[in-house]
């Protein structure tokens, strides 16, 4: 009894309710992971309004995916993994419909520094982070703030192992710039 | 500023970010609104699709009872048709995260089993009990792909 008790995950038991369709369980989950999901939409895609849309997707498709998580890996691990992929895609599909409207082939989207970050973004390193190319700080934040291997980050951007570490050395090499000029 | 002193000021800031950030607006309406909305049953859209078009070409292959060279053509056709099915289900999943883990080798292993029937036809292309194998072998590839990718959505 006592082994039982000790061995309760409330977590497992609010994902398992979940799973079985119990709203509140999942409100729960909404509440104990929001900031972790939006803190990470917020650093690959800056721009809030596009966060908060991309939270969103990745709650909506949490909902119907969870099924999918067995327990193999923590579940904070399986969602964040669930919330970067979300957050590339939405990026990609802003990328494509940029592409349409201005029809600028010749212009690598990608390859266009960030918008400035707002004013009340006292932390350097994240007005940095805003201010690296789209395909930069994505590497930079999963590879460096987020731990993902580069094999892993390649996987997730469908880019070359050898793109994404040169992707990293290059925000390195930024970064370290404006932090000299600072 | 050397490489050393970069690297750990570097690692010092990135440690200091917050790892959790709350967004300014309530989200949870509109999730909740998205949650309520009901999915779409993909898989059998698909499923009736696929099985519809392999039943189509069994029965040209009955009706036509060509010889070998006509055969060995539709059996091409099935091949592609069905390579394009599984590609363009692989395509829709690609981010999508797997029920399980060796989905791709239960989907070799009967990749290899469609393999060794096809060879088989070769050898007797007027074989219907085979043809009737390898559309089976193929549906079960699409069967395989759609249910570690679609687990009991609507169930929720």
């Amino acid at each position: 009894m006592i082994d039982a008790q000790q061995r309760f995950d409330p977590e497992a038991a609010l994902i398992s309710a979940a799973q079985q369709g119990d709203k509140q369980a999942f409100h729960r989950l909404y509440e104990n992971y929001l900031g972790m999901v939006y803190g990470v939409c917020l650093r690959l895609m800056v721009d809030r309004a596009l966060a908060e849309d991309a939270t969103q997707e990745v709650f909506i498709q949490l909902w119907h995916k969870l099924s999918n998580f067995r327990g193999d890996s923590k579940f904070s691990t399986w969602l964040h993994s669930v919330a970067a992929n979300v957050a590339i895609s939405q990026l990609r599909k802003q990328r494509s419909w940029l592409s349409r409207v201005f029809s600028s082939e010749e212009v690598d989207i990608s390859d266009v520094a960030a918008p400035e970050v707002e004013d009340h973004q006292e932390d350097k390193l994240a007005m940095w982070i805003a201010r690296l190319p789209e395909r930069t700080r994505i590497v930079f934040v999963l590879h460096a703030i987020d731990g993902y291997r580069h094999e892993e980050i390649a996987q997730m951007t469908n880019m070359a192992v050898g793109s994404s570490k040169a992707q990293f050395h290059r925000a390195k090499q930024m970064i370290k710039e404006w932090m000299g000029h600072e | 500023m050397n490489k050393q002193s970069f690297d750990q000021q570097l690692q010092q800031q990135i440690d200091a970010l917050p790892k959790e950030v709350r967004p300014e607006r309530d989200l949870w309406q509109a999730i909740e609104r998205g949650i309520d909305t009901p999915v779409a049953p993909k898989k059998r859209p698909y499923g009736i699709a696929a099985a519809i078009a392999l039943f189509g070409l069994v029965c040209t292959l009955v009706v036509v009872q060509q010889r070998d060279d006509a055969q060995q053509s539709l059996l091409a056709q099935l091949s592609s048709q069905h390579k394009q099915q599984v590609d363009s289900l692989l395509v829709k999943y690609a981010e999508q995260p797997a029920l399980t883990d060796n989905w791709q080798a239960q989907l070799q292993q009967l990749d290899d089993a469609a393999s060794a029937i096809k060879k088989a036809l070769k050898e007797d292309p007027d074989n219907m009990a085979l043809l009737k194998m390898l559309t089976q072998v193929h549906q079960q590839q699409i069967d395989l792909i759609e249910k570690v990718h679609a687990p009991q959505w609507q169930q929720i």
